[in-house]
């Protein structure tokens, strides 16, 4: 088999893998579907370094990479609140407030829609929401999301409690809102 | 609100209410096509890169290559190469322009052209090695009706071409590139075969030789 024809049979199923954390990172198709494309040709030219591992967590890592360094160049704005104490503090959201399954705020998100959480995840500062989507949305292992944010396991882990906590918030915001 | 049903766990509601965004199908094949042609121009600048004995058996390569074409003639061959590619277009540009009769089973494909042309052409279905027979047409090449077999190789489309040509010697399948298709062409068993489609010249080398093993 030809590398090229390899390649297709390996990475490119990967698509919509590599399309939806682009979309979710960039937040619009159009720059999501630029970024993917330039991915698709790194992820050709380094290729030859996958060496046999899992296609769909080496890909995703350069999606990533490829998505970052394009927020760097267009909407550095992006970028900021990856420090992972910072948001939280400066939101004021208590970590370690476990919320308890019959707790209103978990109702709340239990009948919140499609496009409540949609909005909520996309508002939440990209490092988190990057760990979300690859954990809930791609199903990813803690193991693979570390290895392709380049992040030890437990910032994985802390991250992701984190996030859904700000998550939880910010639909319960916005339903108060709403009513 | 206010509904209280059975206390659902928090993680499957994200994984549930948040979207899951499918590539569109433009970026699809923009993907593929851009791959394709970055393996073509990579493709280039390796041969030069290799040094020594990779140069060397490049070389080889060509000179065979040369001979080949020299043998057949070369301008008789680039007007045939033209004419095939031109034919092997023309076949994907509408639907419905690919086969005049659309089967996999090579027992109705083949008695199609009883009667139509003035030779029986060889029909294979090398469908268990990636090459599934898909059709036949008739087609004009070389000034004369030829048969034309259809391909299919993964997403792509392999047009196999047959004439008659009597009293020739069976050669090697030689494989050549116009204008980003892959052309192989081989004489066997009094037959003149063209094969064409947009797949990796070994690839079509490879079809070649499971059209007529030797």
């Amino acid at each position: 088999m030809t590398r090229v024809s390899r390649f297709e049979q390996l990475v490119l199923p990967h698509l919509d893998a590599a399309y939806n954390l682009a979309r979710w990172i960039t937040r619009n198709d159009h720059d999501a579907e630029d970024v993917v494309q330039e991915a698709f040709l790194r992820a050709m030219k380094y290729f030859d370094g996958m060496k046999g591992g899992e296609a769909r967590p080496w890909l995703l890592t350069i999606v990533r990479n490829t998505c970052y360094t394009w927020l760097e160049k267009n909407r550095p704005s992006d970028l900021v609140g990856l420090d992972d104490a910072g948001p939280l503090a400066a939101e004021g959201i208590g970590v370690g407030q476990s919320v308890s399954d019959d707790n209103p705020e978990v109702i709340l998100l239990q009948s919140a829609n499609r496009k409540l959480v949609n909005q909520a995840l996309e508002e939440l500062p990209v490092g988190f929401r990057e760990v979300i989507v690859m954990r809930e949305i791609e199903d990813l292992s803690y193991k693979e999301i570390a290895s392709i944010a380049g992040i030890p396991t437990g910032t994985v882990m802390s991250r992701l409690s984190r996030g859904r906590e700000m998550l939880k918030r910010s639909i319960e915001t916005r339903m108060r809102r709403a009513s | 609100m206010g509904v209280k049903n059975e206390p659902v766990a928090e993680e499957p509601l994200i994984a549930r209410d948040a979207t899951y965004y499918r590539a569109p199908d433009a970026l699809r094949s923009r993907v593929r096509a851009s791959v394709r042609a970055r393996a073509r121009e990579q493709l280039r600048p390796m041969l030069w890169r290799w040094g020594g004995m990779a140069a060397a058996f490049a070389a080889t390569i060509a000179v065979t290559w040369n001979v080949a074409l020299f043998e057949a003639g070369n301008d008789e061959v680039n007007r045939l190469a033209r004419e095939v590619e031109s034919a092997h277009v023309r076949s994907l540009m509408v639907e419905g322009h690919l086969n005049d009769v659309a089967s996999t089973d090579q027992h109705t494909v083949k008695p199609w052209f009883e009667g139509k042309l003035d030779f029986a052409p060889h029909v294979e279905d090398p469908a268990a090695a990636g090459f599934a027979l898909i059709g036949g047409r008739l087609d004009y090449l070389d000034g004369r009706p030829v048969a034309a077999m259809t391909y299919r190789h993964r997403k792509h489309v392999v047009n196999l071409f047959e004439w008659p040509a009597p009293n020739t010697a069976d050669t090697e399948p030689v494989a050549m590139t116009r204008k980003g298709y892959v052309l192989a062409h081989w004489r066997h068993g009094g037959l003149e075969y063209w094969a064409v489609s947009d797949i990796e010249r070994d690839d079509l080398l490879q079809f070649a030789r499971l059209v007529n093993p030797r």
